[in-house]
Order: structure tokens, then sequence, then C-alpha cells
């Protein structure tokens, strides 16, 4: 008997100890099947995809980190949805991280896996960096000082980047590319996962033409604080080639199969977020503008295309002449009022870059008296009419009477009882101030819809004129003044607070929504 | 009273003698080796002596045998059990003289040989109540309740089942002092909250680990719990699964005592469940059925003086109620028709039904003397306070214990549950059916929104709303008609257990048990609903979570009586636990068909999969030394190999614990009935979740042939186990023939190295990362006060007062994060639980209105504006101190009846 419990104890002690021994197989348990753990280039594909589609912003994040922030004050549309104060000048924090995080944490990573997997001169590399620009300088275009060079770096804490250098980086990087593109013209860069120029006959000349419009617009932002430099970018973009034709054109495709692929802009309307402004009404009625029924529709009530002032309260909002039903949403490309409801049109495309921008951009830089392959007012004509191309209106003889209209923008009748919001007409006038003026007005019209490219340009050039908001709640933006920039992200400086800290060092004056941005000289 | 958990063992080996043991000087690492080699060292000493018979029967103070009482001869070590008669036979040495006879519940009684070898019948008096009562302890061991080293809490089944509720541990609430029972919004079937000593992980669970007889059971929540203010439907938990019925006992163990034997998951403390086994006897049918009714306690105090509207102004095109002052006047509604305008102080609440519950179950035991069984069905039929919302659960349940010879015998259970929710209500904001219901302005006529829809010529549905539409609110009641979120469980549990009867003084036990359901969730939004049928059609989702657990354990447990004065109890095991979970969600995102919920209707189809496997590897050990049964020492160890951790997968956790009794080890007046000081300290450790510590690509669906992302997680190669080490004192002390008792316990526990997921700057690319850090310190005492102020032949009233103070304290986080959003947000659009350095668990934050001096700061427009920073609000944590009284009278005889009333603060 003592010898079989001996025995059973030994059993048990080998039983016991033997455990220690089965941990051969840990490693595998404790590894996730549905994940992948090395990258490579079969990967890189897979990511620049995600790196696209990230920063052009899912809905959710484009409702708040654009529709209430750009969206509104470019003015291209006014702030509907009743509970929103944005649209009066109101900081919501809570809502900024969604035009941050996306190009961070989503996009960053995967262009930084990239650029350090592909030789520089291959034409994938030239692409990340390109992409790498269009997002950031969308960032620091909001922010100005922004964590850059370190970015998506992992670590523990990240420095800030003065704008200047940021931009001064921008250059450099579209330069290079542009340069490596120019002698892979018949590279197809990740294949299909290229969702923005696949389809286009050489997406490698696409890129690059994109590349350097991309660079023109850059240039031209820094036009006033640092005009040599912004001339040498500017006359060294056009000559690599920017785009010309509606085929270049930048769109970003979007699709019903996930959520974060919706077009974020059509979902934000579709959400009653939005309305067209006073101002747009005011310049596209009284313009008789052909793009007024694609921008947008008439309103469900009145059956016309009626705009609202930005900056209103609620209790100001809900009068009839303000409210949804008697203003104009977005055009039918974007939503469709069905069965008192709106249907989105989830798969729109989204608007990246025109060639209608490179000849407005153009038309600008020849006024500075650069060397921009033309004049003034053939860039200002070929502009418009690119952009009624690209809205898919072909009736030339309707275009041509618009380039010779003398009519001015009309007051839109709007519940403030608002004037016209200026007096610029569409023919191209004699005098460089109006001129410089109507190229503002054309363009703006042209960016539409987006509000990103269309709020930094009127901070830039403070052209056009619009209407200032009704009603400012925010107390460093007086009644009357326009708001130049975002201040810096709670969430940076829970975590990111030393960073933070020397980067307000950077600005030209507080913290504020009210401290113009480095190229802001207005 | 006749506690049925009686203990069956026996205090001492037939025929061994005492023989001086040379006690090594130890670590607790050794301390595994060290069992191993004294209970080899008692076996090779074992040895016989022969003597003479003697013989008897125990009987208890009516009359009735004592099977298992304890007969041992006094000066020796020779001790036998009575049989199921009560009946023993005994050798006796040559020099003894006198038995000791015991049995838990009984008072010993000495009892002298003489020259008798028939002692005939001994009867022994019952022991005041209490003393010697008797606890389940880890794993399913039972031991005297005055031997132990740290608080406990025993409640019986009777308790549990004086009021009835689908969740039996809702019903636990103000009966244990230190234990916080929150129970969910979700309606019935919704997880409860069950913590015990407040709050100690930061971001892992908090919840007391639920163990049914002797095996950890499954009690997360796989669905998930809302973490936003956004809402949803928080998942199901698994403690909700047990048929109150089936409930024995149930013992709770506060601190962390547990975790040698059950592991880092008692961490939290431990609820032992005891569940009834047969009997030996005749057949015996036990019927419940009861009926019980919910109402919705409160709504929030609502004005009633203005009307839907914006500055003053009467509109439907707003949903506030910022309009005119309400004064009859007369006014379109939001339907179009035009009424006098009034407010309707009841609408949010006549939204919500007074709701009524059956549950009814019967339980057969019969039983053998080789067999015994329990069998129990309960049927549970519990309606929500939302309209349409119920539960449905039937539970089957057998238990069969064998004696399959003198030294084996067997222990089975199998338990089969199916449950089915209906329309589970959502909690938070975003179109979920309280948001909804709440938003309803003063003014609005309930009765006009009960016609919720309107139908087009061709039967397309669209909703009808008080307000223009909402791109996320709706009307309630086609949220209640036309949203539904179902729930169905099957769930099977099953237990087999072996016990092998090595020895008088040794047992070896080997156990297998498996816990697995399958929930399968459904979601039906129909075609128009605004935020969620995003797509023509509708949309519809099927989720199957699979869950498993299985455990493998060995369990040897032993006692010698060493000498006379010195005895020692000791457990030694090893365990293999394997946990799985399979995740599977398809949705429709769009419905070929309007309201056609069924994957083959499906325009768009979306997929979500997730699939996680763990292996915990163990080997543990408990030793306790008593001496002279008024002084013990536990000395617990458990080492832990968890596949989560990187190599080498292992980590140690000890906990030493004292007891004396005092009014054993000195005279005290004849009217303390029990004294006794305790003391523990232990330490725990806690693997993490899988999957934590390489950085990982997640492959993305969608339109272009699909995505590669990083994950936005920074990972931790070199994660650490979590370390709780928790140090407790307490005494206890019993008066007046244990009629009135006094019990309590100060404790502090400080919970380091907590895997956290920090916010990182998003600069860096990264949203968060995996730290091992932090230290939550939570201090506090319980007191719990019972009293029998009446008893007597037919009348007994028992009182019991529970006092509970916690003190909960972030001590440090992590280098440069200062504070944490528990509800995973790192932005705040209402109020949101906060962990700051220096706070506490469960501190609520949001924004204030800004004053200055005082006074409200304005805008140029006169409108208030909120403070720039948000600012402690208050607590979501209900109790740091809480007080429940319980009291109940009970009156036997012709006409029995009881009353209870339990408060709590």
């Amino acid at each position: 008997m003592f010898k079989t419990i001996k025995n059973q104890f030994f059993l048990l002690a080998i039983a016991a100890l033997g455990l220690n021994s089965c941990t051969d197989d840990y490693n595998s348990i404790n590894t996730d099947a549905t994940k992948i753990s090395t990258i490579g280039a079969t990967e890189y594909p897979f990511q620049f995809a995600y790196a696209l589609m990230t920063p052009t912003l899912s809905p959710d994040n484009f409702e708040v980190g654009e529709g209430t922030i750009a969206s509104v004050y470019s003015q291209f549309f006014a702030q509907a949805a009743q509970s929103f104060p944005t649209d009066r000048y109101v900081i919501r924090q809570d809502w900024m991280p969604a035009c941050w995080n996306p190009v961070y944490t989503a996009a960053a990573p995967q262009l930084k896996t990239i650029m350090a997997g592909t030789k520089a001169e291959t034409s994938e590399n030239a692409l990340a960096n390109i992409w790498w620009v269009w997002m950031f300088h969308r960032v620091t275009d909001y922010f100005g000082p922004i964590p850059y060079f370190n970015a998506a770096s992992g670590n523990r804490y990240i420095a800030y980047t003065p704008q200047d250098s940021v931009y001064f980086d921008f250059f450099k990087k579209l330069d290079a590319a542009s340069t490596v593109l120019k002698s892979h013209t018949s590279d197809k860069p990740f294949g299909t996962y290229d969702l923005i120029y696949n389809k286009n006959a050489s997406p490698a000349t696409a890129w690059m033409k994109f590349a350097n419009t991309l660079r023109l617009r850059l240039a031209l932002r820094i036009s006033k604080v640092n005009p040599t430099l912004a001339k040498q970018q500017a006359e060294a973009a056009v000559a690599a080639g920017v785009l010309t034709d509606i085929s270049d054109d930048a769109y970003m495709p979007k699709s019903t199969t996930t959520y974060n692929e919706y077009n974020g802009l059509a979902v934000t309307s579709g959400w009653d977020d939005i309305r067209m402004s006073a101002a747009m009404e005011s310049v596209l009625k009284g313009y008789n503008d052909p793009r007024l029924p694609v921008y947008f529709q008439p309103a469900i009530s009145t059956g016309t295309f009626e705009g609202v002032r930005n900056g209103l309260f609620t209790s100001e909002k809900i009068l009839d002449i303000n409210s949804r039903l008697f203003n104009s949403n977005m055009g039918t490309r974007w939503v469709n009022w069905v069965n008192n409801d709106w249907k989105t049109t989830y798969n729109a495309p989204q608007d990246i870059m025109h060639a209608a921008e490179a000849y407005f951009l153009r038309a600008e830089g020849a006024l500075n008296g650069w060397s921009m392959g033309g004049t003034a007012e053939d860039f200002y004509k070929k502009g418009i009419q690119a952009s009624m191309a690209q809205w898919g209106i072909t009736d030339n003889a309707a275009i041509t009477k618009y380039i010779s209209s003398t009519a001015t923008p009309i007051a839109p009748l709007d519940g403030m009882k608002s004037p016209a919001v200026n007096d610029y007409p569409v023919l191209f006038s004699g005098t460089e101030s109006m001129q410089r003026k109507q190229i503002a007005q054309q363009k703006w019209l042209a960016l539409y819809p987006d509000g990103a490219e269309g709020w930094a340009e009127l901070r830039r050039s403070g052209l056009p004129k619009l209407y200032t908001v009704v009603h400012s709640e925010n107390t460093d933006l007086p009644q009357g003044t326009f708001i130049r920039r975002m201040p810096f992200l709670d969430t940076e400086k829970q975590t990111n607070a030393a960073e933070v800290a020397k980067a307000v060092k950077m600005l030209s004056g507080p913290d504020n929504a009210a401290t113009p941005l480095w190229w802001d000289k207005n | 009273m006749k506690k049925s958990t009686k203990a069956f063992r026996s205090p001492l080996p037939e025929g061994f003698q005492p023989k001086p043991l040379r006690i090594p000087r130890f670590s607790l690492t050794t301390f595994l080796l060290y069992l191993m080699l004294t209970s080899v060292c008692l076996i090779g000493t074992a040895q016989a002596q022969p003597a003479k018979k003697v013989t008897g029967k125990v009987l208890d103070h009516k009359g009735a045998p004592v099977p298992g009482a304890s007969v041992i001869v006094k000066q020796s070590t020779s001790g036998v059990l009575a049989d199921k008669d009560g009946t023993f036979n005994i050798s006796v040495p040559a020099n003894a003289n006198t038995l000791v006879i015991s049995y838990i519940g009984m008072k010993t009684q000495e009892i002298v040989i003489g020259n008798k070898t028939d002692m005939g019948n001994i009867t022994l008096a019952e022991e005041s109540v209490g003393l010697q009562e008797v606890v389940v302890t880890a794993l399913g061991i039972e031991r005297s309740a005055k031997t132990l080293t740290y608080a406990t809490q025993k409640i019986t089944g009777e308790q549990v089942n004086e009021v009835r509720d689908a969740n039996f541990t809702n019903t636990l609430s103000g009966k244990v002092a230190g234990l916080t029972i929150t129970p969910s919004a979700n309606g019935p079937g919704g997880a409860t909250r069950i913590v015990l000593r407040g709050n100690r992980s930061i971001q892992g669970s908090n919840n007391a680990l639920i163990v049914v007889d002797g095996v950890a059971i499954d009690n997360s929540s796989p669905a998930g719990q809302v973490r936003y203010d956004s809402g949803g439907q928080s998942g199901s938990d698994g403690a909700s699964n047990i048929n109150p019925d089936d409930i024995e006992s149930i013992n709770v163990l506060k601190g962390a005592a547990g975790a040698a034997l059950y592991g880092s998951r008692a961490a939290n403390g431990v609820i032992i469940i005891t569940t009834k086994k047969g009997k030996t006897g005749k057949i015996n049918v036990n019927f419940n059925s009861g009926v019980t009714f919910d109402k919705a306690l409160t709504t929030p105090s609502f004005q009633n003086s203005y009307a839907q509207g914006s500055g003053g102004t009467y509109s439907t095109l707003t949903g506030g109620s910022w309009g005119p002052k309400i004064a009859g006047q007369s006014v379109t509604n939001w339907a179009g028709n035009t009424v006098s305008l009034q407010a309707y102080p009841d609408n949010v609440k006549d939204f919500f039904r007074t709701a009524v519950s059956n549950n009814n179950s019967v339980g057969i035991t019969a039983g053998s003397e080789k067999v015994q069984s329990y069998f129990s069905y309960s049927n549970n039929f519990i309606n929500g306070i939302v309209p349409h919302n119920s539960l449905t659960r039937n539970t089957f349940n057998s238990r069969v214990t064998f004696n399959l010879t003198d030294r084996l015998t067997a222990d089975a259970k199998v338990t089969y549950m199916i449950q089915g929710i209906k329309n589970k209500p959502g909690v938070g904001g975003d179109g979920m059916v309280v948001a909804n219901v709440y938003r309803m302005p003063r003014s609005v006529d309930p009765q006009t929104l009960k016609g919720y829809k309107n139908v087009s010529v061709t039967g397309v549905e669209t909703p009808t709303f008080w307000t223009s539409p909402d791109p996320v609110y709706m009307n309630p009641y086609w949220t209640i008609n036309n949203t539904h979120h179902d729930e169905n469980r099957s769930r099977v549990t099953g237990l087999l257990v072996l016990r092998y009867k090595l020895t008088d003084w040794l047992n070896i036990q080997g156990r297998v048990s498996s816990d697995s359901y399958n929930d399968f969730i459904t979601q039906k939004y129909a075609n128009n609903t605004v935020n969620y049928a995003r797509q023509p059609g509708g949309y519809y989702s099927e989720g199957n979570d699979f869950i498993s657990e299985r455990n493998l354990d060995v369990l040897l447990t032993g006692n010698n009586q060493i000498t006379s004065d010195f005895k020692i109890n000791y457990n030694i095991g090893g365990s293999v636990l394997n946990r799985n979970l399979r995740h599977r969600v398809n949705a429709a995102d769009g419905l070929g068909f309007n309201n056609k919920y069924d994957l083959s209707y499906a325009t768009t189809l979306k997929v979500e999969a997730n699939t996680t496997k763990r292996e915990l590897q163990s080997v543990y050990g408990t030793a306790q030394f008593s001496f002279k049964d008024y002084l013990f020492l536990d000395l617990t160890a458990r080492n832990d190999w968890s596949s989560t951790l990187p190599s080498p997968y292992s980590y140690f956790y000890p906990s030493v614990g004292i007891s004396a009794i005092v009014s054993e080890m000195m005279k005290l007046p004849s009217w303390v009935s029990l004294g006794k000081i305790r003391g523990s300290l232990t330490k725990v450790g806690n693997d993490a979740d899988p999957y934590l510590l390489g950085q990982n690509y997640t492959y993305i669906r969608g339109g272009f042939g699909g995505y590669i992302a990083s994950s936005s997680t920074k990972a931790i190669a070199n994660l650490k186990p979590e370390l709780t080490q928790s140090v407790e004192v307490g005494t206890e002390w019993r008066f007046f023939n244990s009629r009135l008792g006094v019990d309590f316990t100060y404790y502090k526990t400080n919970s380091k190295n907590q895997l956290l997921n920090v916010s990182a700057p998003a600069s860096s690319g990264y949203s968060t990362l995996n730290v091992n850090a932090g230290n939550i310190q939570n201090k506090g005492f319980e007191l719990v006060l019972s009293g029998k102020p009446v008893t007597g032949k037919n009348f007994t009233w028992n009182l019991g007062l529970n006092y509970a103070v916690n003190t909960n304290k972030v001590i440090s986080l992590y280098e440069g994060v200062s504070q944490l959003y528990l509800g995973s947000s790192t932005s705040v659009r209402t109020a949101t639980p906060l962990i700051k350095e220096g706070g506490s668990y469960g501190d609520l934050y949001g924004y204030k209105w800004k004053t200055l001096n005082g006074k409200y700061v304005v805008n140029t427009n006169g409108v208030p504006v909120k403070t720039d920073e948000i600012q402690k609000l208050g607590k979501t944590i209900r109790n740091s101190q809480q007080v429940s009284v319980t009291a109940f009278l009970t009156k036997t005889g012709h006409y029995p009846c009881s009353l209870t009333v339990n408060s709590a603060v």
C-alpha cells in the first residue's frame, strides 16, 4: 500500500513538474491568426490604399473634422444642424481629433513603412511622398506648427515643427517625387491599389502633374510671406507640368462596401448638417452660374435655391426662412430627397484636386509676374471652362456667355436681409486689383466643395470678400473678424504637453483661433 | 437548523503513531516541494497497533443518527467516522480510557470507556449557532468558519430566493458588507457588476469570480459592455444563467484569499456557490412558483412650463422645449393638427410599463446509499419595463453522486440552459430607446406618437417624429416596434469529479469541467430607421459568439495529527485551463426586399471575425497548521504559466494568514461565546489578454480590394503580470450564546503593474500604448453585526447590520499620463468617468457653467458659457460607504410565515 501511494505521489509530482515543459506551443497559442505580423512588398499596395482612404475621412471623421470646421469656414456651406455651434466660432475640442488622428495614426504609419521599405528612386516611394505632403498640408493649414519630422515614429513624445520648415520639406519632397516619376512614366505603382489614378492611361504621369499642382498651390500659399521662394517653386512646378485637363483630375473613389469608405461630405449633408451659404447663393444666383443646380438643389419647401447665413443661433435656425426645409442642401450628386428623407449617395467620388484650380493658380502667378506659360486672363478663362467641364456643363454657348457676363452677386434675400456679398463681375476686369478678386472668387467657386482648401485660401489672400458670421461666440474672435486657425488639440496637450508648450512659442500669437499662421499676412 | 454542507472529514488517521518531525526552514518557492516531502515522510511513519474494539451509535438532539460524526480516542491518534446509521466501531489501545465524539454544529462530548465495549446511544447536543459553522472555501474545501484567517460571509439559498430576480446576483445586494451590486440598465438578463471591496483594476474586470461547486465559471460578457456615450446593447453575463433555485448556499470570500486555489481571477474576491445535490432517502419533490412586478423606480424631473420651440417661440422644427410658456394657446402640433398648447408631465413615465414576471421551478432529490441524485427544471419568464422586452429561460440541472466503493466517489453534474432575450433595450445616447423617450418635448402628446409610422401606397413605412427628421433620434415607438435586438444563448456546464480515499487522511481528486455557451445575437433595423438602417431595405445582422472554458485539475488533500496539539491540513494541486472565444458577425447592410431579415436578402454583406485562445497551467498548494484548535497558520502558494505572457510565461504568488481563537486560548467570561483575531497577507499575480506582445497588422475588407493597416496600439513585448498585494486584519466576537455577534475587518489592497492602455500622442502614429503601470489602492473596513433578539419555539427574529467603508485612491498611473478615460473616449461630449492621479476610480468629469466670483460668465450674446476644462462633477461609484440592515421574522408552527426587510443605503 505504501508503495502504491508513493508511486501515485511520484506520478502527481511528475504531472505537476511536467507542466513546466508544456509551454512549447504557447507562442503559437498566443499568435492571432486573424492578423498579419510581417510586412513587405506584397502588403505595400494594401497599405497605400489605406493611406489614401483614411485622410479623406470616414463619415464620422468628416462630419466633425471637416464638416463642422473648414466646410463652414470656407462659407461653401452654413451650419444647419441646430445644436452645432462651430459656425459661431465655438471651438469643439472633442470634435477636432477627427481631422488629426486619421492622418497621424491611420495614414502616416503606412506611408512611413512604404517609404522605409522602398528605394527613393521608385515610383512607389514617390507616391508615398506626394500623398504625405497632400495630407500634412491640410493639417498644418489648420494648426500651423505640427508634429512633422517625427510623426508616426512611435516615440513617446513628438516635437512640433514650425510651419515654414514643414513647407520647405513639402517642396523638397514634391520636387524629388516629380523628378522620379518623370523618368517612370510607364509605371503603374501599386496597381489597382492606387485608388486615385489606376484607371488613368499613365498613372505615373498623372501623379507627377498632381505633385506639381500641389507644389504650385503651396507656392501661392507662401507668396506673401516668402515671395522669392514662392516664385521659384511655382515656376519649377509649372515647368515640370501641372494639371491641364479634367481627365487628370484627382478623385478619391468612395464605396458602399464599408461605412468608412462612404463619402463623408455626402453623409454629412444626408445628416442635414449643412445648407448652401448665403455667400454661395449671392454669387451663384447673381452670376446665373450653370453650376448652381449641380452644387445645390432646390429647397424642399420652396422649390427654389436658397442659402442661409453662417453663424446663426438655434432660435434663428428654427425660423422657416433659415430652416433646413427652406434652404438648399447639396446637389443630387450627393443626396436625394426620397420619402421625406435624405437618401445619400455613399459612393459619390470625393473631389481631391482639379485642373481648374491649377489654371487659377497660374492666373494669380501670372499677375505676380511669374513665368506661368501664359497670361492671367487666358488662365482665368481656362479655369472657368475646366471647372464647368468638371461638373458636366457642356453647353459652350452658355459658358462663353458666362465668361463675358458683367453680372455681379445679388442680395440673397435671406433671413438676415443680407446685401450682395461683393460686386465682382465675371468678365475679366482691366484692373489688377479687381482681377485678383475675380480670380479668387472663381477659384473659390471652383474649389467647391473642398472646404479645407477653400478656407486656407480665404485666409491667405483675404479674397473674395465674404460675409462675416452673424454671431461669434468666441471671445478671441470679436464680431466682424475671421477665424484664422484651430487651437492645438487638447488630446495633444494631455499626452504631449511639453512639446505642445514649445509649439505655442512657434506661433505669432497666443494659441487661439485668432492667431494667423506663418503664411497668413492679411 | 441543520446545515446541508456537512463536513465529511476524519481528523485523525487510524493507527497513526506520532513522531516528531523536523520541519525544514523553507522559502515559499520551495513550499510545494516541502509539502510533498512532508507527506511522504508522514506515510513512511504510519504504523498500526492492536487493541480492543468498542462500538456505539451517535444521535443528534432529536434522536436522528449522525453519519460522519468523528469518534476519536483521547490522548491518541486513533479515530473513525460514524457510518450512515450513526454507528461506529473503533479499535482502542489498551491504555486509552476516553472517547471524544464530535460533529460540526454539535457540542463535542467526551465519554469514559471503562470496561464497556458497547457505548450505546450517544446524544450530541446542538452547538450554539455559528461557532461550528462550516463554510465552503476554495476548490470546494469545507472548513470550519472559526479557523479562517480571512473574512467571509455566508448566504443561504433561502436568502437568495426571498425576493426573486432573473439574475440572482442582484439579490445579494445589501446582504454582504463590502459587496456592491450594480444591475444592468439593459433589462432582464443584462450583466450585473459584482464588486467586492472597491474597484482595483483600471481597465480590467473588477467583477468577483463566480465559482459553482468548486469550478470557476465564465462570467464575462462576450458581446462587451457599452463604453461610449453613443450607446448600444451591453452583453449578457454568465452569472445570470445560474438558476437561483439550485443554490444551496453562497459563501463570499471578500479578499484575495481564494487566489492560490482559483488563480488570478480570484483577486477580486470570490462568490462561491454550492448547488444542491441528491440526498439519501425517499423521493422529495419541491415546487416553487413566484410572480414579481417591476416598475420604473424614477424618471428625470422635467420642467412642464415651456413648450416645444426655441428662444421662446413655438416651433416643431426643433426638438427642444425652449418655446413659449404653456398657456393653452392654439398651435399646430407636429402632426399638423391645431391643438391648444398643454404640457404632458407624464409623457416619459407613461412610456414604461409595469412588468410582470413568472418564475416556476421543480426540484427532485432521491437517493440510495450508492447513488444520490438531484434533478431540477426551472422556467423564468421575465418582462422588462420597456415594452416588448422580455426574457425566457429554461434550465435543466442534473447532479448525481455515486459512492462507487468505500474509497471511491464520483460526482457528476450537467446543467443545460437555454435563454432567449427579446428586444433588449439599448443604453446610452444615439437613438437608443430611453434617449429617444427622454427627448420628448414637454408639450408632445404621447398618444400622437403611438402611430409611429406612415405607410405609402406601396407599403413603404417611414417613421413619424415630433420634429423634422433627425439624423440620430427617432420616435421611441418606432424604436420599440421597428428595431430589434434579440439574443439566444444555450449553455452547457458539465462537471465530473472523482475522489479516491488513499488513506483515512489522504484523498486524491481528479476533476474535469467544461463550460461552454453559444450566443446568437440578431439585430434588425427596419427600412428608414435613422442612423441604423443606412442602406435601402433595412439592416440585419447575426452575431455568433462561442465561449468555452475547460479545466482539468488534480488535487491531493490530506490532514495529519502530528502531535495531540498540532495538526496540519494541506492541498497540492495542478491544473490546466483552456479558454477559447470565437466571435463572428455577419451583417446585411441593406436588404434587397424591405424588412426581410435574412442574410440571403443582403445587398451588401459584411463580416467580422475574431478568435482568441489562451491557456493557463498552474501548480499550487496550501497548508494549514493548527495548534490546539485555537491557533491557525495558513500558507498558500501558486505558480502560473500563462500563454499570454512573454517567455518564460511564469509568475508566482504566495499568501500567509494567521488566526487565533482568543476565547479558547484563555478563560473568558461565560457570556463570551467566541473571540477571534485574524490577519493575512496576500499577493496575487494576473496575466493579461492574449495577443498583446507583438506589433501586427490588420486586413480590412473594402470596396477596392481591401486594405492593410498597422495597429494603432503600440504593443508591449515585455508584458509583465499584474500584481495585487493585500493585507487584512479582523476580529470576530460572539456573545450570549451567539445571540449577538460582531465581525470587524480592516483591509488594504494595492494593485500594481496593471496592464494599461494609455493614450499616446496621436502624432506618434499610435493612439494608445500598452504599458505595465499604475497603483490603485483600496482600503476600508467592514462591520457585520448580527443579533437574534427573540428566539422562541414558534417565533424568531433575526437582525443583521452590514456596514462598510471603502476608500479608493489612484496613487499613480504612468509617466506622462495623469489621467485615463474609463469610457475610452479622449473627448468629452457629455460627462465621462475619468481616472486621475490622486482621485479615485469612478470620479465623473464634465463641463460646468463657467463662473467668476460666484456669477455666471456669459458671452457677448448673454449666453452662459461652459468651463474651459472638464471638471469633477461627482462620483459614479455609489457606495464608497454602504449600510444595509436586514431583519427577518419567522413564525413556524401551524401558520408558518416570514417577513424580511432589507434596506441598503
